[in-house]
């Protein structure tokens, strides 16, 4: 990839998104298939019944019997085709509305003159272990540099310096934990010049509790978690046991093929433990309704369709639901494989809820179990294992030593019954005997003349060897992480690449959902690859593999981007800085909660909820809702445990971007609107942590004058010290402030009387507490302070 | 504004400003438009065609006596499923209104006085027979969540004429049989960016989330934390050339003009009586008829695209008295808004349509009273201004209102229609999502109803 005409790259990237040129060597993959998939496939590809002409150019021999002469572009009728004059013959169509500019004509000709070489698609053919280019430089750290390296082109030869120390140490905090370094962390970092320094941060942010809550809150995203059930009346379901399952095996590091194998089919493990069984209730995210008046049968193919939906992006990165109705359009699904996949779901019984499933809060979607946290089974494990110890004990003791014994029994006794007292009940998978699952033609559920089909992977990826038994769930999982046997391989390449998104702010591929041929291609194959081999070798750890990339020379490269980067590669494609970006939602709230000292640090548990604005619900009915806050220290826990209502989410969390969790969300958008603004500005939950950051302020050290406060603010705020102008500007913004509340007084107990009971403000002088509170609120809006670097 | 720090960051971010409420289309409009905003009424729950614009003298004849299976076999039904299916005949009178002789029904004796002004579709059908999957697929064109709304689709296109208002406002009411929920999903953006999303007004107490200063912050406070906001953010966009802050810059800006201008719009103290009365608002009450007022206030300060919701048309029973509620709230304001906007000589270039997420049955149902249920396969809407022909009918069901049989209008046929008279053509208004071409009509047929264009 040296020797790249700067010209050419940036308006390549700015139309097809391929990176072919003048002279290079053609890929198939990168530079022709996109361009086949997006203009002709629609018409001559996988779909059969759409398909014009009888003509496929997805398949190499009929399109070289049909329609491409190999090594002769003059006398290929595919040629012909893309360059007429007549609109008669002209392809694609005009009225099909697709478009093929000069650029990618003469790709299309270059290629059938070089021999029309076919690869099949590239996310289809198991990784393949290849040795990073030597780049003998010094700069590399990991291999992964060198093919960072190795490929960035010419014009942006050398990477981007080392980030500051201190923006280096807040990157990885966030992108880690999802919390903002303390001070002390950073001057402990700051100072320290040991090489291991870095390392060792790592390793205890990685040991934090909070890294599992970080992780979660993306894969919550993925499968679509959320509290309510969606349709209709959006009532609460039970299913909070799972979030904390998720964020469990995170911080244990369980293995993604184990992962996997739980979440789908843990009920089908020899003796599931609870884990395993909660880990079932990714089945039952779905949405539902209990609308009266509905269609069961509607309703059964609305979740089916739901499901595989989401298995397929979640675990595939495909799209194979778009063959409900018809063969997939650019991927070699057929709605037969589509219905095969769907009978290997046709064990969970999702129709208790159309007979039992009511209007209650929170409704009935059976089956349901009663767990308590991790914490509670374990020790209600060993209270069990103590009175079984005890009570053979008795057999053997007197009477004085069994009043003792029976004293103590009575004691655990009473505290397992507490602890089962706070159980909370949760959705999960019990098998039943598979409903007949058929081909609805053209997705039509009132259509049952299409044929019956047994659970199966996609044809065109093999065949599933079950002993002549009917597939399961579980060996579906096991397909999925097999990488003999399965797709393991590109199950693997799927995932590497979105650890690589949270930590880089893109994927190698930026379709993070989509590998099929609509999907972008990766810029870097080959490191996709090595990785994808390396993440299967160390046993499926996300741990390490995020360990190992945080790590990298091309993670800690600064993200301050010059001009040239700019121009050159607007979306650093080519990783040669590092990203910056507004934090996901549930980070810029822990972020302004940790910087007040209101974040409560409770892992796991029930749903909470902050405040919100009144009636904010008062769309919702079956039943009407009336929003209970929770008015205690469990409305500062993280964001990741809010109550996430599908029909209407917090209004903080939603304009920030975080989405509704109806479909697997596995790139969420970084907006920036107005709505963010006014919630950041206004919104009461943030006057509260200003309130409480101010007052913090105020109490610590109250000999300090106030630049030197305002300075340290802002280097709580933002892990650096203010500048001059920085400085000044506060300076008067405080200045002012203080005047306006010393002339009306009366303002300040407005404001403080509306804050809540939770923030300690008794000891603080409220005319200097409403004045800094202004301040901290300007702290809290800085760009800087929502973002990433 | 009063402040020059202000007054110069507005002015070099002017560029910016712009920028929040400009559509991401510079390829759109495709032609000359007949409309530059919508209103759409949406009567949510479902009003009875049959009750409204559809009279079948045949099913009068058919009142209480079975249904013909002929009609109903095969098809999806809601609530009835497996009861006894019997035709129930009209509720209410229907006669010939304004010159062009348009039925309507006794329900609606405004709608009587417009009759010449609207063109009515009396063949509308749907795909979704329950109340959230069919507001989905009013508003998106499909049942999957997680879809642009055609409000988003629009304002994506074609960008909002206000500074100081989102382009896309959304308004509900509430009156009549126990109130069916809305989802926010209704005015999402889906895919598109999120500033095409719609924001809800609400008719009473803060009329947008978040729209006020916190109690005790006057408004030359939170004027000079914005300020300084904006200062610090500027410095920041020196030295580092960032430019997301250039946008967050002009956000703050917006979301500042938006705590003057929310409350300004939604304070009507600046409207005559005889205004008020036209409507039957009571300022603040939340009702369809204030709504109505503010859609005119929204049309008039340059909004794209307004959607009211009005909610209590589920008429499973008591249809009779339901109807009278729900006529009662609706039907003058829908006139007045209609008429105001005519007189201000803004109905040529503002789209009005007006309809529920289906119709109801032929069929009795009983719960409390006669009722009737959910009706996908025929039912009506109306369309008004924008360059829609008034007084005029199109399309027909058959002769029980069952099945829409003539001159057949799809939801997606009604979609590319509203689109046409916003200049945009609907084949060519895509969205890559997914990597697919992702249009508001989706891949089966849809058409513009050239007939009903004047």
């Amino acid at each position: 990839m040296r020797g790249i005409v700067p010209l050419i790259i940036t308006l390549v990237t700015c139309t097809t998104g391929t990176h072919a040129h003048a002279d290079d060597e053609l890929s198939f993959n990168r530079d022709i298939r996109p361009i086949l998939s997006d203009t002709c496939f629609f018409c001559h590809g996988p779909d059969a019944e759409h398909r014009k002409a009888d003509l496929r150019l997805d398949i190499e021999e009929i399109a070289k019997q049909d329609a491409i002469e190999p090594g002769n572009a003059s006398v290929s009728e595919l040629i012909a085709r893309i360059t007429s004059n007549d609109p008669d013959e002209l392809m694609p169509p005009p009225e099909s509305g697709k478009h093929l500019n000069q650029k990618e004509i003469d790709l299309l000709k270059r290629w059938v003159d070089n021999g029309a070489i076919y690869e099949p698609h590239w996310s289809y053919v198991a990784p393949k272990p290849k040795p990073a280019p030597k780049t003998n430089s010094a700069w590399a750290r990991d291999p992964l540099d060198d093919h960072i390296l190795a490929k960035l082109p010419k014009t942006l030869s050398q990477p981007s310096p080392d980030s500051a120390r201190h923006t280096l140490l807040r990157r990885v905090t966030f992108d880690l934990t999802g919390l903002p370094p303390t001070q002390e962390q950073i001057k402990a970092f700051v100072g320290d010049s040991s090489p291991l320094a870095y390392q060792k941060a790592v390793d205890r942010l990685l040991a934090s509790p909070a890294y599992g809550e970080r992780m979660a809150t993306y894969w919550l995203d993925l499968v679509r978690y959320a509290d309510t059930v969606g349709y209709h009346g959006d009532q609460d379901h039970n299913i909070s046991p799972y979030r904390d399952y998720v964020i469990d095996s995170f911080n244990d590091d369980l293995p993604l093929d184990e992962f996997t194998r739980e979440q789908l089919a843990g009920d089908l493990l020899i003796d599931p433990t609870p884990a395993q069984q909660i880990a079932t209730g990714y089945n039952r995210l779905l949405q539902t309704t209990h609308e009266g008046g509905l269609q069961p049968k509607e309703y059964l193919a609305i979740y089916a369709a739901d499901r595989i939906r989401n298995v397929s992006a979640v675990w595939m990165g495909a799209t194979v639901g778009c063959a409900q109705c018809h063969d997939h359009k650019y991927d070699p699904y057929s709605t037969k494989d589509f219905y095969s996949m769907v009978a290997f779901f046709a064990d969970i019984d999702e129709q208790q809820h159309f007979k039992v499933g009511t209007n209650s809060l929170p409704t009935k979607r059976p089956p349901e179990i009663s767990v308590g946290s991790r914490w509670q089974r374990e020790l209600s494990v060993e209270l069990e294992s103590k009175l079984k110890t005890l009570l053979a004990k008795l057999e053997e003791v007197d009477a004085s030593q069994a009043k003792v014994i029976n004293r103590q029994i009575s004691a655990y006794q009473k505290e397992l019954k507490q602890l089962k007292a706070s159980n909370r009940l949760t959705m999960v998978t019990q098998s039943v005997t598979p409903r007949e699952i058929r081909v609805l033609p053209r997705g039509n559920w009132l259509d049952e003349t299409g044929p019956i089909v047994d659970p199966a992977i996609p044809e065109f990826l093999g065949k599933l060897n079950t002993n002549g038994n009917r597939a399961t769930r579980l060996d579906l999982a096991n397909w999925i992480v097999d990488v003999e046997n399965g797709i393991g391989g590109l199950t693997a390449r799927v995932f590497v690449n979105r650890f690589w998104y949270l930590l880089f702010g893109r994927g190698i591929s930026p379709s993070l959902g989509d590998f099929g041929g609509q999907g972008q291609p990766p810029n870097h194959p080959e490191m996709l690859d090595q990785l994808a081999l390396d993440f299967i070798a160390d046993n499926w750890s996300i741990k390490r593999m995020m360990r190992r990339l945080v790590l990298s020379r091309s993670y800690q490269q600064t993200s301050d981007t010059t001009d040239t980067q700019l121009r050159q590669d607007p979306y650093n494609q080519w990783f040669g800085r590092q990203a910056r970006y507004r934090l996901p939602a549930e980070m810029v709230r822990d972020n302004v909660l940790s910087l007040s000292d209101l974040l409560v640090r409770t892992v796991g548990g029930s749903s909470v909820k902050p405040s919100q604005p009144a009636g904010y619900y008062r769309h919702l009915n079956f039943p009407k809702r009336v929003y209970a806050p929770h008015l205690d220290q469990r409305q500062y826990q993280r964001g990741v445990y809010v109550h996430w209502q599908r029909q209407f989410l917090h209004p903080m969390l939603k304009a920030l971007d975080a989405p509704s969790r109806e479909e697997c969300t596995a790139q969420r958008a970084r907006s920036n609107t107005p709505l963010e603004a006014l919630v950041m500005l206004n919104d009461p939950a943030m006057i509260d942590a200003a309130v409480a950051f101010a007052a913090a302020l105020l109490k610590c050290e109250p000999e300090e004058n106030s630049d030197a406060k305002i300075k340290r603010a802002f280097e709580l705020t933002v892990s650096r010290q203010p500048d001059s102008f920085e400085l000044t500007s506060l300076s008067k913004l405080l200045d002012s402030e203080i005047q306006h509340y010393r002339a009306q007084p009366e303002d300040a107990g407005k404001l403080l009387d509306t804050i809540d009971k939770n923030v300690a403000i008794e000891s603080v002088d409220p005319q200097q507490l409403a004045a800094w509170t202004t301040l901290t609120r300007a702290l809290l809006n800085l760009q800087e302070t929502v973002t990433r670097y | 504004m009063g402040s020059a720090a202000l007054a110069s960051m507005l002015a070099t971010d002017s560029q910016a400003a712009n920028k929040v409420n400009a559509g991401a289309r510079p390829d759109v409009p495709h032609h000359l438009a007949k409309a530059k905003r919508v209103i759409f009424l949406c009567m949510a729950g479902g009003p009875s065609h049959l009750e409204t614009f559809d009279y079948k003298p045949e099913l009068d004849r058919l009142n209480g006596k079975p249904m013909p299976a002929s009609y109903t076999e095969g098809q999806p039904i809601a609530q009835l499923q497996g009861k006894e299916l019997k035709c129930q005949g009209h509720l209410t009178k229907f006669a010939k209104h304004g010159q062009s002789g348009q039925l309507i029904s006794d329900y609606l004796p405004f709608h009587h006085k417009m009759a010449d002004d609207i063109c009515v579709i009396r063949s509308m059908v749907t795909e979704q027979i329950n109340h959230d999957p069919a507001h989905t697929f009013m508003n998106t064109g499909t049942a999957i969540s997680g879809r642009p709304s055609m409000g988003s689709w629009v304002t994506y296109g074609l960008g909002s004429e206000s500074e100081n208002l989102p382009g896309f406002v959304v308004l509900t009411s509430v009156g009549g049989r126990n109130p069916q929920p809305i989802a926010s999903r209704q005015w999402s953006a889906g895919f598109l960016p999120s500033r095409y999303q719609g924001v809800e007004f609400s008719g009473s107490g803060q009329p947008v989330n978040y729209v006020d200063a916190p109690e005790g912050v006057q408004g030359r406070q939170q004027q000079r934390l914005i300020e300084t906001i904006g200062q610090l953010n500027q410095h920041r966009l020196n030295s580092t050339g960032d430019p997301e802050i250039e946008t967050r810059l002009a956000n703050y800006e917006m979301a500042f003009r938006m705590q003057t201008s929310v409350p300004d719009l939604a304070d009507v103290s600046d409207e005559p009586q005889h205004i008020l009365d036209m409507y039957g608002a009571r300022p603040g009450d939340g009702s369809y008829a204030s709504n109505c007022l503010l859609a005119r206030r929204l049309a008039e300060r340059g909004v794209r695209f307004i959607q009211l919701y009005h909610r209590g048309w589920d008429h499973h029973g008591g249809l009779e008295k339901y109807m009278d509620i729900c006529c009662g709230l609706t039907d003058r304001a829908t006139w007045a808004l209609l008429t105001d906007l005519k007189q201000r000589d803004m109905l040529k270039d503002t789209l009005i349509i007006w309809g529920g997420e289906f119709g109801r049955t032929p069929m009795f149902q009983g719960k409390g009273g006669a009722g009737r249920d959910h009706h996908i396969k025929g039912f009506s809407m109306w369309m008004a201004g924008g360059g829609i022909k008034p007084g005029q009918s199109y399309g027909a069901t058959d002769d029980l209102g069952y099945h829409a049989v003539d001159d057949v209008v799809h939801v997606r046929d009604m979609h590319a229609t509203m689109l046409h008279q916003l200049g945009i053509n609907h084949h060519n208004f895509t969205h890559k999502f997914q990597g697919l071409d992702m249009k508001l009509t989706g891949v089966e047929p849809a058409r513009v109803i050239e007939s009903i264009i004047a």
